[in-house]
């Protein structure tokens, strides 16, 4: 669940500060029209990014087309010039000088591309939701639903608080801090383009490897920025509610007044709240969706001459058994051992896959789990080879015993270290 | 005032679609560098003539290595977005990357034609980062693609680093490939010339990457 949150949150809730301020800005310098313009630019990246969402899974046309990547890099081109027009014309607009339709259709061509270029892969999550054998009916299945849900909600909220309190301030104030937000963005979105194109061996050198490595491992960097620039304007509302000197000529119209602040204060309440869900998601929760599972202690078995020797009393319950073995090179090697549902054998083998090494399996509402990858093991293929299964090992079964001798365990050792 | 307008309109307009130009030369560029993990690929296909054109295949890759000579293989590196794969492979949430190694064979007396594919390979690899830590391990897994049979692995690689790549190659023998050793129809060699001392390895060091986004 949280991952879908977290997932969902880092790609559009920016976009949506962004286009929540425009919508916000572009209407109180070019009134209705500017609305009109900004709205059919936001539709139309809607349904780019269907469109595109709809191609990347279903057809090759994206991937002939150079890649997702490629055409990203598109996209921020687009963008790019469209910010750059947007800003010359800000500073037009806000000289009053003529260019205020020139104004909101590049506002509109930027919300546009930010949509585009943030939205497809969202739409894209519900499509992996009962991957890993989750049914459809599957609480796995489920809590995928809610953290993506929870996600696009959160995502709803904050454009709705931006566009309540950018149209709460001065012009020049949403103006300023909108164009901080949309720079770092622009920014971050040229350090992504050339990351594609550098590795696509498009542009090289190591200024250019450098300035990527940074940006990409952290990318939450420009997200916390964006979001401190914008919390200035529900803090700035916050204190200028606390000290309300409008002029009121009758007790309804000072009621009005109250009750128009009051709605300011739960509008930047709101946004600060969220932004405050969005660091969470960040932190904590990106903690916790990113904490390694405790594996299960090994538990104890007789050790004789040549091979260590497991009753089947110690593990005919149907819960995963872990035991290990340590080596003459010092090495402990882990194996676990399952009884199958109905039926009377063992799932035997190394707590390793090939795939994932030694990170270990886990039991997860009575199955059996990778601890890297998150695979659901079939339970009756267990000591078979292949994919993510455990490694196979050797053993026998001797009057009710299982058998594992330590030449196969040392023969594994390798993949322990 | 309505003309000036129209002109801004217009203007504004053509500077766009000029951008949209401007990514397809940027595309462009890209089909026309010479990727020769692309090349080898051709190589290849005069031999098996069975895989399609990685054009055709219907993805990109991106290189990490090429053309290095391993005994009797050339082996050349490249990656691109996870793959579902069959047989339980299917989930790929957790993985940023494919990463595939591709070993065809060079002039030799072991009985593959040049270019040929080599099976029954164990193909383990080490990611290793720029501060010595290890970032991936383990040992490939053999499948086809669209492009053809290689080895590879859906890789989680989430830092942008500079890394250094080891593919370790098991002698095919430990997985039951025999050669004839009569001389009337045995190619002449033996894997011992190659694997006497061990496993052979290739070691790149110096493969800049970041994370993509797929």
């Amino acid at each position: 669940m949280l991952n879908y949150l977290i997932n969902v949150t880092k790609s559009v809730a920016v976009a949506a500060i962004m286009i929540g301020l425009m919508h916000a800005f572009v209407p109180s310098v070019d009134g209705r029209r500017g609305l009109k313009i900004l709205r059919i630019g936001c539709i139309a990246g809607v349904a780019a990014a269907v469109v595109m969402a709809v191609l990347k899974n279903t057809t090759k046309i994206i991937d002939n087309s150079g890649g997702a990547g490629m055409w990203n890099v598109r996209i921020f081109a687009v963008s790019t010039i469209a910010l750059i027009v947007y800003y010359i014309f800000t500073y037009k607009v806000m000289k009053k000088d003529k260019g205020k339709l020139i104004f909101s259709i590049f506002a509109a061509i930027l919300a546009g591309t930010l949509i585009w270029y943030a939205l497809p892969e969202v739409l894209l999550y519900p499509a992996n939701f009962s991957l890993n054998g989750a049914s459809y009916f599957s609480t796995a299945f489920i809590y995928r639903l809610l953290g993506f849900v929870l996600g696009l909600v959160l995502t709803i909220l904050i454009f709705l608080g931006a566009q309540a309190v950018g149209k709460r301030i001065r012009l020049e104030t949403t103006a300023l801090i909108l164009n901080v937000i949309l720079l770092i963005n622009g920014f971050q979105q040229v350090t992504k383009g050339l990351q594609v194109l550098h590795a696509k061996r498009i542009v090289n050198g190591h200024l250019i490897f450098n300035l990527v490595r940074f940006t990409s491992n952290h990318s939450d960097l420009f997200i916390y920025l964006m979001m401190i620039a914008a919390v200035v304007i529900p803090v700035i509302l916050w204190a200028k509610s606390m000290n309300v000197n409008e002029p009121y000529e009758n007790s309804a119209e000072h009621r009005k007044i109250k009750a128009k602040w009051r709605g300011i204060r739960r509008w930047s309440t709101l946004l600060i709240v969220c932004f405050v869900v969005v660091t969470l998601n960040l932190t904590v929760f990106a903690a916790i969706a990113n904490k390694v599972v405790e594996l299960s202690p090994v538990e104890e078995c007789e050790v004789r001459e040549d091979a260590l020797y497991i009753p089947f009393t110690q593990v005919e319950d149907g819960h995963l058994h872990r035991f290990a073995f340590t080596t003459p090179d010092d090495i402990t090697v882990r194996f676990i051992v399952i009884k199958k549902p109905n039926s009377s054998s063992y799932g035997i083998g190394l707590d390793a896959c090939d795939i994932c090494g030694e990170t270990g399996y886990y039991e997860r509402n009575g199955q059996v789990v990778c601890n890297l990858c998150d695979v659901v093991m079939n339970i009756n293929t267990i000591g078979f080879k292949g994919g993510c299964n455990p490694i196979v090992i050797d053993y026998s079964i001797e009057n009710g015993y299982i058998v594992v001798p330590k030449y196969t365990l040392i023969d594994h050792q390798n993949e322990f270290k | 005032m309505k003309l000036r307008r129209t002109v801004a309109l217009i203007a504004a307009l053509g500077m766009v679609f000029s951008l949209a130009a401007c990514g397809s030369k940027e595309d462009t560029a890209a089909k026309a560098e010479p990727e020769v993990k692309e090349e080898v690929k051709e190589e290849a296909e005069v031999e098996t003539e069975q895989a399609a054109e990685p054009a055709d295949a219907g993805f990109t890759e991106f290189p990490i290595f090429e053309d290095e000579e391993v005994g009797f293989m050339n082996v050349s590196a490249v990656y691109f977005q996870p793959v579902p794969m069959s047989n339980g492979n299917e989930n790929i949430e957790d993985f940023n990357i494919h990463l595939e190694c591709d070993v065809s064979a060079l002039e030799n007396d072991l009985g593959y034609g040049l270019g040929d594919w080599i099976p029954y390979l164990t193909v383990d690899y080490d990611v290793v980062g720029s501060d010595g830590a290890l970032a991936a391990k383990g040992t490939f897994m053999v499948m086809s693609a669209s492009d053809g049979p290689h080895y590879g692995a859906n890789v989680k690689l989430d830092k942008a680093d500079t890394y250094s790549v080891t593919f370790t190659f098991h002698n095919p023998e430990e997985n039951g490939y025999l050669i004839h050793l009569d001389s009337e129809t045995g190619p002449g060699g033996t894997f011992d010339k190659y694997f006497a001392d061990g496993n052979l390895s290739v070691t790149y060091d110096g493969w800049d990457y970041t994370p993509q986004e797929w």
